[in-house]
């Protein structure tokens, strides 16, 4: 058993990739007091784009591109509603996920059907998006957020908005940038998802994943190094549930999959460590 | 450097700035004197850029901060890095470097304040104070404002901030700032200008005033008010420590606003109250009333039953009994006028008849007609047997009206006074100049 | 009024954008299948009124808690919670079962309630995670301890009770049930003192503290009342439709309560006709799949512009 174990862990970190990339991006969001519910719908809409343009131009970087831009889209219109209209961000990301779902359920039938595309969907044949997920936007998203007076004011956002302005910056811009950095990621995620780990698109294939990438954001306590620890732990439990359950039966598969949930759930509750969400979130 | 041509500004129909016109010179300290609610505050948020006034214009040479009573800061982040955010940008940079910059902020302002490493939630309200005073010299404006500066202040802290304020003057900062400490106006200001009502009633060298006059110039002087009712005092209904309110009596804890009036309200709930025990709130838009719902559904709120047909009927008898100016009871109580909305909250609360009574702020920022029905209110129920405790930052209102008073300095009650020993002591006692 | 006809206005808007995404793709007569495959006959109707019952008890759900300023999203978990404990009472009768299904989902919401008050830990996420173990618990239970004896599918055993059924229908007694319990979270909401308060809660938390609300205690039993009615949706589901627990059995009416209850603007009554919308829609939609290869997604398409277009109409707070 603990050798199926000890081989889950590699294709645990690939597989988790997307959902590293998401709560990457949600935690920069956060951070500016925006809670973006319709992560969920911005990596199935970015995983739809990146399918489309990929098949359509033969080159997954074309197809990484498309993805970009169709969670920018996402984003854009979540933005909209939130920053510009200033409308309940909780309604609007649950509204962003039902339209992703219904619009992207719908048009890939469609397209299905039209047979438009002569090509399959090229795969990844150089795989850098696992280093830069794991490595590289740790990094540089640690030192905006930590060490340049973007950052500074970006947190603050999440914080006291009302004392930003004071200083004479735009809390609007700051939560656009970061939620336009949030759409990058998620599409880039939404991507790896359909060209990497699967072979195209299915509906609803991002499968719960933003609603999880919410729940790794609280575990890791907004902070970069707790993303990557939270994704690395969910991502895991998830592997070895599923290795486990081919290969030996009797074990409770399904409440190994709650548990980090539930400790989740715990941590919100302050019994694992203290945990503050940013004063000024979703409101 | 700093004119204001006659500017006016109203909040609805209440006109918080009549054509007042202000001249500041290069160098010069301004004190802007005058009661609560004199305007004051929204002419220098109108000079700031924060408000746009509804009729004339502010010219002014150069950039200006203002540091606001209440505070802009972010609790979370360090003293060092609450500074950079008021600082230009600096780009990239790692924390030593960010804490050089805010330690070197601090050095050039001459205010002291050490350790720019703690979190700001952990300061004390002096040192935050000092930090957003801090904030607004490191910006360099030609025009600094500074709304109520001393009020959380010690002694101590106060003369500091003075050295700095003269400091800064000799270097050539215009420098306004707003108080209602009579004494400390006369020891730092050049010039004074008296505010009350929305207008300027007087202006003047501060050499050629004393503490008497300034006095006679800002407070309005009202008819002495009626002999209260008769009543009789009966049994203690609350207490706490040295704090005790007798049935039939107005008790009034008087103090500069931030003095912890807010934290006694709020503890006052946690004692074991008498189930008639009512609260009249200090914030009225977010405490007093649910304003989507109508007049009706709002009195019902504090019954333990409801027929919305019979709360219409009582509504509309309290509306007429405490001359509500309403449409209806299913009138949105949003819709109405300050003074009114508190009137419908008294009534509420008054004709529970409660044995107590807690009345934080009862008048702030209503008219005169209104603060009288108020006052009378609050007699009557005395009279009616109320423990009365009346929690004010206005003493013609405490004085009017209280049989017994407290000082709160900085969250500590005074003993027990009466009003003619609060006379003699409560400004010493409200300056924190002595302690009991 | 003026909300009756925003909402009318959305609900058209939407309708009308669909619509015009089937003419873009080909399909001019979408939104005529659409209405037929809803309401074109008998068995039409039958099946939107079916997938009514749920929607309107989620809606109602949402309504009782937004109205309440408590945000749940928990709506799903509370589903499955309330399906879970009427299929482990369904032995003692129908009505066992629906009593041991509105305590399970107001149990199941309360862990969100008491967390918040215990520890502030805002329900938007507890109820989310909430919603996340509730699925797994299902998953597990149809796969271990409930799943039918021949360990044939990951699915349980026939309850042993059912509602019964409407005359020579497919309809089953829970339409009855919903609509009542409907009627019913009008009445608490608008005629009973603690419906005042409830509301009074939601709109201004300090004022009603301040009017003498035990804001906490309301919030708990306001968290209650809408854990129980998502719970009452799900054991009606199993006990009328399904009759089996299995893993997809929520299949999003959690989620498309939020949607019920905001087009009914979090009114109880109108949560009636807003959950036959959507109702119709689900079916409607159904239809297009089986006989024009239309993506079924169509009515969540429909559903997400319904909320997007009240949120430019009208600014939409739960506290509104």
């Amino acid at each position: 058993m603990i050798d199926v174990i000890a081989q889950a862990l590699p294709l645990a970190v690939v597989a988790s990739t997307p959902l590293l990339l998401a709560v990457e991006g949600e935690t920069v969001v956060e951070r500016s007091g925006i809670i973006n519910l319709g992560i969920e719908g911005m990596m199935l809409t970015g995983a739809m784009t990146a399918v489309i343009a990929a098949q359509l131009t033969g080159s997954t970087v074309a197809g990484f591109a498309g993805g970009i831009a169709g969670a920018l889209f996402i984003g854009a219109l979540f933005g909209l509603f939130t920053i510009v209209r200033r409308a309940d961000q909780i309604v609007t990301g649950t509204a962003i996920n039902l339209l992703a779902l219904g619009l992207t359920g719908f048009a890939w039938r469609e397209l299905e059907q039209r047979a438009l595309f002569t090509r399959g969907v090229p795969r990844i044949t150089f795989d850098v998006i696992v280093p830069f997920a794991w490595i590289i936007v740790p990094i540089a998203l640690a030192l905006m957020l930590w060490n340049t007076s973007f950052g500074l004011r970006l947190r603050a956002c999440g914080e006291n908005p009302e004392a930003v302005t004071a200083s004479g910056a735009s809390v609007d811009a700051h939560r656009w940038i970061a939620l336009i950095i949030e759409s990058v990621l998620a599409g880039i995620g939404g991507a790896y998802l359909a060209l990497a780990l699967s072979s195209g698109f299915a509906e609803n294939m991002t499968a719960g994943r933003g609603f999880i990438a919410l729940s790794i954001v609280i575990f890791g306590r907004w902070k970069l190094k707790g993303a990557l620890l939270g994704t690395a732990v969910f991502g895991a439990t998830a592997a070895i549930q599923y290795a486990l359950q081919a290969t030996s039966r009797g074990v409770p598969f399904h409440l190994l999959l709650a548990a980090p949930y539930i400790v989740t759930l715990l941590i919100l509750c302050g019994i694992a460590g203290r945990v503050r969400a940013p004063e000024s979130l979703g409101k | 450097m700093l004119t204001v041509s006659p500017v006016t500004k109203s909040f609805g129909a209440n006109r918080a700035l009549d054509d007042v016109s202000l001249d500041v010179a290069t160098g010069e300290i301004v004190a802007i004197v005058g009661e609560n609610g004199a305007g004051k505050t929204t002419l220098m948020r109108i000079v700031a850029g924060e408000l746009a006034p509804d009729s004339g214009s502010v010219t002014l040479e150069g950039s200006v901060a203002m540091v606001h009573q209440h505070f802009m800061l972010v609790n979370e982040l360090t003293i060092a890095e609450n500074l950079a955010l008021a600082l230009p940008p600096f780009g990239f940079a790692t924390r030593q470097s960010v804490e050089k910059l805010a330690e070197a902020a601090i050095a050039a302002s001459g205010i002291e304040l050490v350790d720019v490493r703690r979190r700001v939630g952990e300061l004390s309200v002096g040192e935050k104070s000092k930090l957003e005073l801090i904030k607004a010299i490191a910006r360099k404006p030609r025009l600094l404002v500074l709304d109520e500066p001393t009020s959380v202040l010690t002694p101590n802290e106060s003369e500091e901030l003075f050295r700095v304020i003269r400091a800064l003057a000799a270097g050539g900062t215009a420098i306004v700032f707003i108080s209602h400490k009579l004494p400390e106006v006369l020891a730092i200001a050049q010039r004074i200008v008296v505010m009350r009502g929305g207008r300027v009633v007087a202006e003047s060298a501060a050499n050629a005033l004393d503490a008497t006059k300034l006095a006679d110039a800002m407070v309005v002087r009202r008819a002495a008010p009626a002999p209260p009712p008769a009543r009789s005092i009966g049994d203690e209904v609350l207490r706490r420590d040295d704090l005790a309110v007798r049935s039939g009596e107005i008790v009034a804890i008087i103090g500069v606003a931030g003095n912890g009036q807010a934290e006694l309200a709020e503890s006052l709930r946690e004692l074991p109250l008498p189930r008639r025990a009512s609260f009249i709130p200090e914030d009225r838009t977010r405490d007093g009333l649910v304003a989507e719902m109508s007049i009706a559904e709002n009195i019902a709120l504090s019954e333990s039953r409801w027929r919305p047909r019979e709360a219409t009927q009582r509504a509309a008898r309290l509306i007429e009994t405490y001359a509500i100016r309403a449409q209806s009871a299913a009138q949105p109580a949003g819709s109405l006028s300050g003074g009114n909305q508190q009137k419908v909250i008294l009534a509420r609360e008054l004709d529970r008849k409660p044995l107590l009574l807690v009345a934080a702020e009862p008048t702030r920022g209503l008219d005169i007609e209104s603060t009288r029905f108020v006052h009378d209110e609050l007699r009557i129920a005395a009279a009616h047997g109320s423990a009365v405790l009346l929690i004010t930052s206005d003493l013609d209102e405490a004085f009017a009206l209280a049989d017994a008073l407290h000082v709160i300095y900085r969250g500590r009650l005074s003993a027990r006074l009466s009003p003619v020993e609060a006379a003699e002591r409560a400004p010493a006692l409200m300056a924190g100049v002595v302690t009991q | 009024m003026k909300r009756i006809l925003i909402a009318i206005a959305a609900g058209t808007a939407a309708i009308l954008l669909v619509g015009l995404a089937g003419a873009a793709t080909g399909h001019r007569d979408l939104l005529l299948i659409l209405l037929r495959g809803s309401l074109g006959s008998q068995f039409a109707i039958e099946g939107t009124l079916l997938k009514t019952v749920p929607l309107l008890l989620t809606g109602s759900s949402v309504a009782l808690a937004f109205r309440a300023g408590v945000w749940n999203i928990g709506g799903e978990g509370q589903f499955i919670a309330g399906a879970l404990a009427a299929f482990i009472a369904s032995p003692f009768g129908v009505i066992a079962a629906l009593l041991a299904a509105m305590l399970a989902g107001a149990l199941w919401a309360s862990i969100a309630s008491l967390m918040r008050l215990w520890r502030n830990a805002p329900e938007v996420l507890t109820t989310i995670l909430l919603n996340f173990i509730a699925l797994h618990l299902l998953g597990w239970c149809v796969n271990g301890p409930l799943q039918e004896p021949n360990g044939q599918y990951p699915q349980s055993d026939t309850a042993r009770a059912a509602l019964p059924s409407i005359a020579s229908t497919e309809l089953h007694a829970g339409i009855v049930l919903a609509v009542v319990a409907a009627i019913a979270a009008w009445f608490l909401l608008y005629r009973t003192a603690e419906g005042l308060r409830l509301r009074a809660t939601g709109l201004n938390p300090h004022a009603a503290r301040n009017a003498g609300v035990n804001v906490p205690a309301q919030i708990v039993r306001a968290m209650a009342l809408s854990g129980a009615t998502a719970g009452l949706g799900g054991g009606i589901e199993l006990l009328g439709v399904t009759h089996r627990l299995f893993e997809g059995f929520a299949s999003g009416y959690g989620y498309s309560g939020i949607a019920v209850a905001l087009l009914a603007g979090l009114h109880p009554l109108a949560t009636i006709a807003s959950s036959t919308f959507f109702g119709a829609l689900v079916t409607g939609a159904g239809e297009l799949q089986r006989s024009a290869n239309i993506s079924a997604q169509v009515a969540t398409l429909g559903q997400a512009l319904v909320i997007l277009a009240l949120a430019l109409f009208g600014r939409y707070r739960a506290h509104d």
